[in-house]
């Protein structure tokens, strides 16, 4: 029999600790594990070997750290690795019934955005191990002390690209049972599973007897065969040496106990032993065995957040979309990811709990567009996501680099599109709206419709794709043209619910395309869904209607515990109709309406750095038939100068001149938006930096600011940036101006690296240098055009280079 | 989780430039204590620590299986017999903090630099009395922290740390190829501890050697 069929019908066991028994062996610290393979492979084998012996049915091979990383022979050392397991397995005379695990650790790196390893560049990393693995003949993969849930995601890709074997993941919680990267138990079991792992588990981080909690919730909710892999107790020093103090006996008794919590599989790690192994093998295989039984959640979960669709109405905010808006167009087109990141954080403040991201656009590269706006809301919010993309290739990359389980957005019963959108599904994993449309059209009645929704599940049968991943569009369409099209409509989402235990999902606001008063029927439209059983809702959560709508049905319907939820949304309710705290600004905009600003001109907002009203200044202005322009240069600038010159002389302290920034920014952005559709004033383009190894990046950031407020296009490349990425992006673009900005003495060394790069590959651009250690001659000793000492010295500089 | 401790707001302020009594606007204020309360609620701090024997001659320090060369470390070290190694992070939710407020503004992402920096160093104070406690009812006094790149410890004696206390797997952070710590609000740093307590010594600011030009340096 197969491993594949094996596991889950019958108890199978993994190896114990080698790490900590290599140690007592005599391994360094310092010195890498894997080397072994091939100085000491007697050593190793003679380790896997007595986990053979003593029972185990699934051993590593010595490959825990081996990656591209740390080896520059992987291929010998992972070959060498498969080998000495496969013989450790013969002479134990274990042919028939052990396997050997091609044994995966983190890299040691984390991931993009946290940290610097992209997410496509770990997946090539771990297919590089895995494949010189499966090529030695390795007969699984075996994915282990996982902390980031977002590398586990990277790995599984790696294997299921790499090789047909059974993929096994284990990760590392907290006693609260929480991944280091805030992923929940739930959250990382959907996502698995949502990959399609053969089984999961946990392993590390303590003894057995505080794994119990954890196996309980794990138990709860994975469908999948349950992995127990503990350590010998807690790791305690004792001089200069790693003890653990959880004998056999102990440890065996005790995952006796977790046997009986419905888990498959089990066996250590850290300070465990073959005899460790023993103990437990002959405790637990005579004890009944549970086969796991499937589970019915329904989940969508990033990094840290997991969304349970069905218990309640779950808020799909519906503004990142570019349908009717010209500004977001004009940010899709310019590539002004700020401006989409804030519609997104926004909504979740407004309250939503999933973002909906359509950035579809004729003439924009959408697959590069969908990469990239996925990951930069991953690297500010941890709200689940739902792609939305009738671009299959766009669907595919964002959901490849998505970190957790996504909504997408969507399939419908036409086979072409079955065909194109639900391997994605079912490669990546996800929850997957399916429109009851076909070939024939939109079913005008919800018998039809009901008929096209049977068939979206017997498709996702098909795939594989578990029904409770699927949710049913009720497909709302307005009143205004088909009088009776909302009663097809409710009748669709209640019998989604009756005769299938489905879940549904409406965007409600299309009910009343072409009627005034929108958001009157909208909202009442949505309070009529949830009653009929609407299971999400995709609406606009910055309108206070469609949100009383929901907050009040939670209320009623016992889905908001002593109200608290609604209470505090209305503390503030005047009967008037206003709806005071439940629509507060965004972050650090919360000034906009503070009392006694209403009255300031465009300068004084600024100077105070009152955003909101800055920006509604400037809207007086040009209201009142300003220039634009001729506001900016009579009174945005010289607010700014007398705010940067206060800065200069110590009256004024940062974050004031950064409040005025802000406010600058918020009065340029009502500019912006007036002079949509006609071509923008640019200057100039000009690439900022910090340089690498500094990541002190305040003073690059106002000058970034000043920059763009002055008419220049600005790249900002962030903090801790190499020298071939600054030089490639100046190429690329054929930038003019490059900024580097540095705080430390010691990274000045990095500016002079960069400015050399930059004279051999890009010599027409200039270089101006800036930071906290600068001086205008240690400028000219690193070679650079020019210093500029504050913010409005690079402004005027780069109008002297530009010509303006 | 929490941070455990609570985020001294005039550190707050001294980490973003504000010198002797300084008057606030309402608007500055009212963002620095929303900064200090979502790190306060968002954090999620760890560490982690091992204790090792420690021998110092001259200007050479060694613990475990490392040698340091280094005057300032090894004055503050001088007479201790153990040291305790210990690594701590707020966490990567404070560094999404800050990137979601450079969003929408910079003067609230500043905010919540200043905040996260301050959070750390408070949490390491908490961590530091802890360890100072456990060790004194045992008659050992410690001295007070140190860490790499402070003074002329090498920044590349991070690899040490990382090393000894596997602070990847035990905390999540990383440490990059040019040696910074991500998530950015993390800390490592050695304890020495003493048969001898010593009378109060100079710490932090008062024995960096670059206090006169350091612009974070505490004045006055």
């Amino acid at each position: 029999m197969t491993l594949k069929e094996r596991l889950g019908k019958e108890w199978l066991f993994c190896d114990g600790g080698t790490g900590t028994i290599l140690q007592e062996m005599g391994l360094k610290g310092g010195e890498l594990p894997e080397t072994w393979n091939l100085s000491r492979p007697d050593d190793i084998k003679s380790v896997a070997r007595s986990y053979f012996e003593a029972g185990c049915n699934i051993v590593n091979t010595n490959t825990f750290g081996a990656n591209s990383f740390k080896y520059n022979n992987l291929a010998e050392i992972v070959t060498a690795a498969v080998k000495i397991c496969q013989e450790a397995r013969h002479e134990a005379g274990r042919d028939d019934d052990a396997y050997v695990a091609i044994d995966i650790g983190p890299t040691g790196k984390l991931l993009a955005p946290m940290g610097d390893l992209p997410f496509n560049e770990a997946v090539k990393v771990f297919s590089e191990t895995i494949k010189a693995g499966v090529e030695a003949g390795g007969d699984l993969v075996l994915i282990e002390t996982m902390s980031d849930s977002y590398e586990a995601k990277a790995a599984v890709i790696a294997a299921h690209e790499t090789c047909d074997l059974p993929v096994i993941v284990t990760t590392v919680y907290d006693e609260s049972g929480k991944l280091l990267t805030g992923g929940s138990i739930e959250g990382t079991v959907a996502m698995l599973e949502g990959l399609r792992v053969d089984a999961i588990g946990v392993n590390c981080g303590f003894g057995p007897d505080k794994m119990i909690p954890i196996v309980e919730r794990l138990a709860r909710c994975c469908s999948l065969p349950i992995v127990v892999n503990p350590n010998a107790g807690l790791p305690r020093t004792e001089g200069n040496k790693t003890v653990f103090d959880v004998g056999p006996e102990e440890f065996s008794r005790v995952m006796k106990e977790i046997a009986a919590m419905g888990v498959q599989v089990m066996g250590g790690c850290c300070g465990t032993t073959p005899a460790h192994m023993k103990a437990l093998i002959e405790a637990v295989s005579s004890l009944p065995f549970k086969e796991p039984v499937r589970k019915h959640g329904t989940y969508v979960t990033s990094s840290s957040e997991c969304v349970e669709i069905g218990p309640k109405p779950v808020i799909i905010g519906e503004r990142i979309n570019p349908t009717g808006k010209k500004r977001f167009k004009q940010a899709l087109r310019e590539n002004d990811t700020d401006y989409i990141l804030t519609e997104g954080l926004k909504q979740e403040e407004a309250g939503a709990h999933i973002l909906d991201v359509n950035v579809g656009l004729p003439e924009i590269d959408e697959p590069s567009m969908m990469e990239n706006i996925v990951y930069k809301l991953q690297s500010v919010t941890t709200l689940p996501l739902q792609l939305d993309s009738t671009d299959i290739e766009a669907l595919d990359r964002g959901m490849r680099i998505y970190n957790g389980k996504p909504m997408i957005n969507s399939v419908n019963g036409k086979r072409e599109t079955i065909e194109a959108v639900m391997p994605l599904v079912a490669k990546y994993g996800g929850v997957l709206v399916g429109l009851p449309l076909d070939e024939e059209g939109i079913p005008e009645t919800s018998d039809g419709r009901i008929r096209v929704a049977k068939k979206i599940y017997e498709a996702a049968d098909e795939y594989g794709i578990p029904r409770d991943d699927i949710v049913i569009d009720g497909l709302a369409m307005t009143i205004s043209s088909d009088s009776s099209s909302a009663v097809t409509t409710l009748d669709t989402v209640r019998r989604i619910r009756d005769e299938f235990g489905g879940h549904s999902i409406l965007g409600v606001s299309n009910i009343s395309f072409g009627l005034p008063a929108r958001e009157l029927i909208n909202s009442h439209f949505l309070t009529m869904a949830m009653q009929n059983g609407l299971s999400c809702a995709i609406i606009n959560p910055n309108n206070d209607h469609m949100m009383a709508s929901y907050r009040a049905f939670c209320a009623l319907m016992d889905k908001d515990p002593q109200c608290l939820g609604f209470i505090n949304a209305y503390a503030e309710y005047k009967s008037d109709g206003t709806f005071g705290g439940a629509s507060s600004g965004i972050a650090g905009t919360a000034s906009s309406s503070s009392a006694g600003t209403a009255k300031l001109s465009l300068a004084e907002a600024i100077g105070r750095g009152v955003t909101g009203r800055a920006a509604e200044a400037m809207q007086e202005g040009i209201s009142a038939g300003n220039e634009p322009l001729e506001l900016i240069n009579a009174e945005l600038i010289p607010a700014l100068d007398k705010v940067g010159k206060g800065f200069e002389k110590g009256t004024i302290f940062l974050p004031q001149l950064l409040m005025s920034a802000d406010a600058a920014k918020a009065a340029f952005e009502v500019v912006k938006k007036s002079m949509e559709g006609k071509p923008r004033q640019v200057k100039g383009k000009v690439i900022l930096a910090t340089v690498k190894g500094d990541i002190h990046d305040i003073g690059k950031n106002i000058v970034k600011v000043m920059l763009e407020n002055y008419g220049y296009d600005v790249i900002d490349l962030g903090k801790d940036v190499a020298p071939e990425i600054i030089v490639e992006a100046a190429i690329k673009d054929d930038v003019k101006v490059v900024g580097l900005s540095a705080l430390m003495t010691t990274t000045v060394v990095s500016m002079e690296e960069t400015i050399k790069l930059l004279r051999e590959k890009k010599p027409d651009t200039k270089v101006v240098v800036g930071g906290a250690v600068m001086t205008q001659e240690y400028a000219d000793q690193i070679g650079a055009d020019a210093y500029s000492k504050d913010a409005m010295q690079t402004v005027r500089y780069c109008d002297e280079v530009f010509g303006v | 989780m929490p941070l455990e401790v609570t985020i001294p707001e005039n550190e707050v302020r001294r980490y973003m430039g504000f010198r002797g009594p300084v008057e606030g606007s309402p608007e500055t204020d009212a963002m620095i204590k929303k900064a200090i309360a979502s790190l306060e609620k968002d954090c999620s701090p760890r560490y982690v620590s091992k204790a090792f024997p420690v021998t110092v001659d001259g200007y050479k320090v060694e613990f475990a299986d490392v040698v340091i060369e280094s005057r300032a470390l090894a004055r503050n070290l001088a007479g201790c017999t153990e040291c305790v190694l210990f690594a701590a992070t707020a966490g990567p939710s404070c560094d999404m903090l800050v990137k979601r407020a450079a969003v929408t503004s910079s003067a609230y992402a500043s905010c919540c630099q200043a905040a996260g920096a301050a959070a750390i160093e408070a949490y390491c104070d908490m961590i530091n009395d802890k360890i100072r406690n456990e060790y004194e009812a045992k008659g050992l006094f410690a001295r007070p922290r140190f860490s790499p790149g402070y003074g002329d410890l090498a920044l590349a004696h991070q690899k040490d740390w990382f090393r000894l206390l596997d602070i990847t797997k035990n905390t999540g952070v990383e440490l990059t190829d040019s040696l910074l710590m991500v998530p950015t609000k993390s800390v490592t740093a050695v304890i020495g501890l003493s048969p001898n307590r010593l009378p109060c010594v100079k710490q932090g600011c008062e024995a960096c050697t670059m206090a006169s030009t350091c612009a974070f340096s505490r004045k006055g």
